[in-house]
């Protein structure tokens, strides 16, 4: 896995000690924290439904706001034609699955800048789609969605453990990707495509099948939104940043392993949320200067890094300092 | 190995504690104020029209304090304004919101710019059942989820078109078809449809009906159509940006007519000094100009007295945005007196039942939380200036031909 995890089940400890306390926070922590931790869940889904396609098959996507839109409109429109709740997020996530098999035969004949390319077009084709189809979609006006009743407290509680639902659900298929047949063809495609096709591997359907899963996490994800903000419009849902921000959080954390997007959205969240409350003219392009250094020093993301030697000498380093001012005391 | 990573681990888990123990303690500030919660887009996209909210909350807020602040029974309650900037992004709006209710404990919140993001906004103060202003959404259609808690002071789109239907046909009878172009976006496209709706009642037939998405660069295929289409009346909808760029796309293309309208172009400063001669002729409608002369018993006493307050402060006309944002304050702060009280509910009854005649004109919110409709000003630029050329009352020029 990496050199600082030491061992899976060290990984899979903090994990599951992370859910514990999600779980919990509803009776601990405020609304605010709760809401948090929301956006927590819901990156981590789309982090780890990015890493399918993007991290195993090495498919540079750029189409994880076009599920997640798309999931949030089939969602919206079901529950507003009167499906219960939890039926319409699953409806959404069927959808995206039918779409992106759909799709993916064709669009993942492009390679590399092609395929980054195309991926794009498909939320820009999306967005204009919803937004044309106004007498379907509500067009620019939005789509409304019926709110929860049973208050705030009891509101937060149901999206957080929705959210966590799909993450946990994202993440245990990782593992099973990763462990299988379907992982190990993945990695083959990622390294050389065309000698994995040689020797036997299906590459279409191997492809398509990371396409699909990539896109059900996403349409769930995408959904429950919906249902959380009680309001959807194409310009929020088909947003272009959001399908930048969800590769740079995998790429952060290490891409192509199920620890690896975990990392990256929490590092990023901390990110936005202390640094970047101090960057208020220059966010994006702080942005910017983060996918840089990504490319630049960070190939593997943070959790390819050697952290017990950047660790020790950091804190060899704090002590000779430490020491050099007691001795000049 | 494993040992020091622990002991590490353990320190940050210390520190993410302490911090934690601060966020929680800070906001439990004094209790005797009243705290107002403004999420507004300043940096972004609409990092404009969230400046301008900011300048009129804060020239309402300097006045309020300096009178002690707001009057709740029987003592002088002096009034915080809590302001996040949530980088005109609809998702963060909704977070920033949930975070000045729960973690700031504001009493009410004042909407962000729009009738999108002041939907999302509003959908969270829904639930915690905490009464949000909203100063700049004006489409029927952020008022019709039976939202209990939501008060808009800007009057419904539609009395804005048949006023200006009605009196367009009345200067230039000879005006016969109108083209007709919008954004996809909630208030422009609510403002192209009043008006095809509109245009039969008043003898006008629609010739071309379009929408343009959202960040189209280029018109040029559009514009040719509706030059073929040959109308008497251009009307286009859209953002400040969107109408810059198409009338200068119009100037390129030769395209003219009788009667150019744009709305809400006019209405902002920023278009007049973009566009430079090439504004002058269009005309649109307003929901406030500074050439009104209300008199009142707020903060600000007359429209006149805002207008030099303003132009004192920041050395240019304000237009409706800052009008309506300081008026969307100055009828909560009526509430808050009426009601004596700064208990969400009472306050909440007290907005239903808010009838005052303002610095910005008479405030009357109806079953849905919207001001009651008026007669809205129809302005148009002429040599460089803007004028009124509507209502009567206070009408500085006539309709001029485009």
């Amino acid at each position: 896995m990496s050199a600082f995890i030491g061992g899976k089940n060290l990984g899979l400890t903090i994990v599951l000690g992370v859910v514990a306390v999600l779980i919990a926070l509803p009776f601990i922590g405020d609304n605010y924290l709760v809401r948090l931790a929301t956006f927590l869940c819901l990156f981590s889904a789309l982090a780890l439904g990015w890493n399918f396609i993007g991290g195993y098959a090495g498919y540079p996507s750029f189409a994880t706001a076009a599920f997640y839109g798309l999931g949030a409109y089939v969602g919206a429109l079901l529950q507003n034609a009167g499906t219960p709740m939890p039926l319409a997020w699953l409806g959404a996530g069927l959808g995206c699955a039918i779409f992106a098999a759909a799709l993916g035969p064709t669009l993942l004949r492009l390679k590399g800048h092609y395929f980054a390319v195309g991926s794009i077009a498909i939320v820009e084709i999306m967005r204009l789609l919803a937004s044309i189809f106004a007498d379907f979609t509500g067009g620019g006006m939005g789509l409304n969605v019926p709110i929860l009743r049973g208050g705030p407290d009891f509101a937060g509680m149901v999206f957080l453990y929705a959210m966590l639902a799909v993450a946990a659900a994202a993440f245990l298929t990782t593992l099973a990707v990763d462990r299988g047949r379907l992982g190990f063809g993945l990695r083959c495609i990622q390294q050389n495509e065309d000698a994995a096709n040689m020797l036997g591997v299906d590459v279409n359907a191997y492809k398509t099948a990371a396409f699909v899963l990539s896109a059900i996490f996403c349409g769930l994800a995408g959904a429950i939104y919906a249902s959380w903000v009680a309001y959807i419009d194409p310009t929020d849902v088909f947003s272009i940043l959001l399908t930048l921000k969800v590769p740079v959080m995998v790429l952060l954390g290490g891409a192509g392993g199920a620890y690896g997007p975990l990392v990256g959205v929490v590092a990023f969240m901390a990110m936005e949320e202390l640094i970047w409350s101090n960057f208020l003219e220059l966010h994006h392009g702080v942005l910017g200067v983060i996918i840089v250094i990504l490319v630049f020093f960070l190939p593997g993301g943070l959790l390819k890094l050697r952290w017990p030697q950047i660790l020790g000498r950091f804190r060899a380093g704090g002590d000779a300092k430490s020491e050099a001012k007691a001795a000049a005391e | 190995m494993q040992l020091r990573l622990r002991k590490h681990w353990s320190r940050l888990a210390c520190a993410a504690a302490v911090v934690g123990a601060m966020g929680a303690g800070a906001p439990q500030a004094l209790a005797d104020v009243i705290k107002i919660g403004a999420p507004l887009a300043l940096t972004g996209g609409l990092a404009d029209e969230g400046k301008k909210q900011k300048i009129a909350y804060d020239m309402w807020l300097e006045r309020v304090n300096a009178a002690g602040g707001i009057k709740v029974g029987d003592t002088m309650m002096p009034v915080e304004l809590v302001v996040y900037d949530y980088q005109t992004d609809g998702k963060r709006a909704g977070q920033l919101t949930e975070k000045l209710i729960t973690s700031d404990k504001v009493n009410f919140i004042t909407a962000p710019f729009g009738s999108g993001h002041t939907k999302i906004a509003a959908g969270v103060a829904e639930r915690y059942g905490v009464p949000i202003m909203a100063s700049v959404a004006s489409s029927e259609s952020v008022y019709d989820q039976g939202f209990q808690n939501l008060f808009g002071t800007l009057a419904p789109n539609t009395g804005l078109t048949d006023n200006m239907l009605k009196l367009f046909k009345a200067k230039m009878p000879d005006t016969k078809t109108v083209a007709v172009l919008g954004r996809e976006d909630v208030f422009p496209n609510a403002m192209a449809k009043a008006l095809v709706e509109g245009a039969p009642n008043f003898g006008y037939s629609v010739v071309y009906d379009q929408r343009y998405s959202v960040g189209t660069l280029d018109h040029s295929a559009t514009l040719s159509a509706i030059k073929a289409a040959n109308a008497d009346w251009i009307y286009v909808t859209g953002y400040t940006q969107d109408l810059i760029l198409l009338r200068k796309q119009m100037a390129d293309l030769g395209l003219t007519a009788k009667i150019v309208t744009m709305i809400t172009g006019p209405a902002y400063k920023e278009f007049v000094d973009a566009l430079g001669p090439l504004a002058d002729g269009v005309n649109s409608a307003s929901w406030w100009h500074h050439a009104t002369t209300y008199q009142s018993s707020d903060v600000f006493g007359s429209t006149k007295a805002f207008y030099d307050a303003f132009v004192a402060r920041e050395g240019s006309d304000p237009d409706y945005v800052h009008a309506s944002s300081a008026a969307a304050l100055v009828a909560l702060q009526a509430a808050i007196e009426n009601a004596g009280s700064i208990d969400p509910d009472k306050v909440r009854a007290a907005l239903r039942d808010v009838s005052i005649t303002t610095f910005y004109g008479p405030i009357d919110f109806g079953a849905n939380g919207m001001n009651g409709g008026r007669d809205l000003p129809i302005i148009q630029v002429q040599d460089g200036t803007v004028v009124v050329l509507f209502p009567e009352a206070i009408k500085q020029a006539e309709l001029k031909a485009f």
